[in-house]
Parts: structure tokens; sequence; C-alpha cells
């Protein structure tokens, strides 16, 4: 997953359309997941993707190789996002003067980046994921189907779900154990 | 145990990450456009960097060099001329055609765009608006693409020969207008924009 192959780095690093798409195509999830949870707005999350991969390009020259790609945008997607949040609080200066200060809405703190990290983490294992499991991961939790409603709205056996479930959950779990809270 | 159950410890560990599967930012996906723009505007930078031979050693980093790329990219399609100074091929400037809108039919001029330290100039040569003194007058504002945006760029009496400013980069406001305006009280809703807008002009491409 990690984008381990130089020579896609270096085409990246060059500008190369082929390369810049392949990356764009492997991480545009991640980098927008994280900018969604930041922004809570699709389309501030879209502009700050188109940043986060152009940033993501300006500095390419000085990316090590053999580092996992990953962390790194997740970094400059967090940056950005946050940004495009302060320039558009700004923008809301004039009603937040008349806004009631205990609302909740002008409080919200962005995720930091360890939370954008694991935000990140949990997203690249949910891509990683063979599209049919995906799909049955996005209607269990996303949408709260259970494994009936998923066997009916996909049209497969329940069988089928409860193992493609089991498999993916099972992947899911594997994935993220490096993220497993130690106890203190 | 059955062979479709998960163990203990991965129930656990996945419990941690309900909420996470089950917020909706976790799942969004950028809208298709995206791709294109991300390609196109690391193609136009990388462009622009060639045609810039002292820029090899250290990427541009300003707006301008953006601007400029993203603008020769639609330069077929939008009325914009690019001008690179041959003397000094890190400066850049751009003249945007202004139009009169129904307010001010017939009034044509230009703008044209410099990147300075402090913002961008805005030099505009419209003539053909009357005079507007006693409390009246014109406001500059760049806006961004879906008019959600606006930002003041200064007013004036008149804009035959006027220089604006802005703080903010036209590739995020790429469009420029002109609206009549009124003095207001600091917290009168009529300190915005009156939607009265006399002449407009596309510094750079909307979706």
């Amino acid at each position: 997953m990690g984008l381990a192959d130089a020579a896609l780095s270096t085409a990246f690093a060059e500008g190369d359309e082929a390369a810049v798409r392949a990356v764009y195509r492997q991480f545009a999830g991640l980098v927008m997941a994280v900018a969604q949870r930041v922004l809570g707005d699709k389309g501030l999350a879209e502009e700050a993707v188109q940043q986060t991969f152009l940033q993501a390009w300006r500095n390419a020259s000085t990316f090590e190789p053999g580092r996992e790609f990953a962390p790194w945008l997740v970094t400059i997607a967090r940056r950005v996002a946050i940004d495009i949040q302060r320039r558009e609080s700004r923008r809301a200066a004039t009603a937040l003067d008349d806004a009631d200060p205990t609302d909740a809405a002008l409080v919200t703190l962005p995720p930091s980046a360890e939370q954008a990290w694991e935000a990140g983490q949990v997203r690249l294992a949910i891509d990683a994921l063979p599209p049919d499991e995906r799909e049955v991961v996005r209607l269990q939790h996303l949408s709260g189907c259970t494994h009936q409603q998923i066997a009916d709205q996909l049209g497969v056996a329940l069988g089928t779900v409860k193992s493609r479930s089991f498999r993916a959950h099972k992947t899911l779990a594997s994935r993220l154990a490096h993220l497993r809270e130690v106890p203190t | 145990m059955a062979s479709d159950e998960l163990t203990p410890d991965d129930s656990d560990l996945l419990e941690e990450f309900a909420a996470l599967l089950a917020d909706p930012s976790l799942w969004a996906e950028p809208g298709p456009e995206v791709e294109d723009a991300v390609v196109s505007a690391i193609s136009a930078e990388r462009a622009t960097m060639q045609r810039s031979p002292s820029a090899t050693v250290a990427r541009p980093r300003r707006w301008w060099t953006i601007a400029a790329a993203t603008a020769v990219g639609a330069a077929a399609a939008a009325a914009i001329t690019i001008v690179v100074t041959r003397d000094t091929p890190a400066k850049v400037d751009q003249t945007v055609a202004m139009a009169g809108t129904d307010l001010a039919p017939g009034v044509t001029g230009e703008a044209r765009l410099t990147a300075v330290s402090s913002g961008v100039k805005i030099q505009l040569t419209l003539p053909g608006l009357p005079r507007r003194d006693g409390g009246e007058f014109y406001q500059v504002w760049l806006k961004n693409c879906d008019g959600t945006q606006l930002v003041p760029a200064g007013s004036f009496h008149e804009l035959d020969d006027a220089i604006a400013w802005a703080g903010v980069s036209p590739v995020d406001f790429p469009l420029l207008t002109v609206t009549k305006e009124a003095v207001a009280a600091p917290k009168d809703p009529a300190q915005g924009s009156s939607g009265e807008v006399v002449a407009k002009g596309a510094i750079g491409p909307c979706p």
C-alpha cells in the first residue's frame, strides 16, 4: 500500500501525469477523510485535497525514498485543512460577533495530529479491502444495516454477507492492531 | 469458537474504532473532477517552472505561479492575457478584460494584476462609469467561484484610473467585480456587497 515504488515516487516528483494520477487514486480517499474531518464540508474538503496534492508535489523532492507516503500526506492534509478552516472562520467573523458564545460550534477544535493519523489509518485499511467487503463494512457501520438488510440490498445470500463481513473485519483488525491503545 | 466469529481481542479492537467507522467523514470521497484539477494544477505549475530558468533550483511557491499556469491552461477559453516580462522571468502580470453589466451597459476596460509581497495590486482602467460622491462609491471585490465569499479590494469615486489591493490569492478568488455601494454603519448589513454589480471580469477559470 505504501508508496514503496521509488520509480513512482520519482515520477510523481517529476510531475509525470500517470504517476500523479496513480498517487492520487491511491491516497485521495485518505486525504479526503482527513480534510473532511477537519472541515465538515465537502466543497472545502475537496479544495483541501487539491491543495494537499499540489503541496505534496512541490515538496516531493525533499521526500526521503523508502519512507511511507501516507503519514506525510496526512500531515500536509491536516495542515492545509486547518488553514482553510481558519480562512473560513475569518470570513464568518461578522456573523460570529452576533453568535451565542456558548454555541458548541464555536469551540469545535480540529482533530489533533494523532486523531488525524488514526482516522487516516482506518481509511487506508478500509480502502485496502476488496470492493465487495468494503461495501458490506460501509453498509454495516455507516448505514447501520443488519446483515439481512445488507443481503437484501446487495441481492446476495445472508451467508455471503456474513462471510464478507467476517473477512473484512478480520482484515481490519489485523491492519489496525498497531493502533491498539496500550494500557497505562 | 466458530470459524466466522472474531476473537475477543479483534472485537475489542474494532469497538475502539466503531465511532470512526460510523463517521461519514471517514467514507468521504472527492468528486470525480478533483483528480483532473490536481493533474491540471501540477502540470500547469510544472510548465511555468520549465519556462522560468530562475525557478529550476528552488520551486516557486507564490500564488502567481499557480495563477499564471492555471490561466495558461485556460487561455483558449477565457479572455485572459498573460504577459511574462522577458527581463525578469519570475515576474508575471495579468491583464483581465472587464465588462459592464446591465447596470452599466457598454462599459469596457481592463484590470492589470501584479503580485507583490503585500498583496495583489489591481490597476483598474474602467472609464465610462459616472462619478459617485456624497456617501456613494464604487467597491471592488474579489469573489470565489460559487459566490459565497467576497473580499473587498477598495472603494472609489470613479474607476477611470484606480488602484485596488487585495490580500488573497486570485487562484481562490478568481472573479473580479465592481459594485455600487453607499456608506453604512459598522454592523449594518449594507456593509456587505449591495449586489449591484456594474462591471466584472474573470481572472481565472471557474468549474
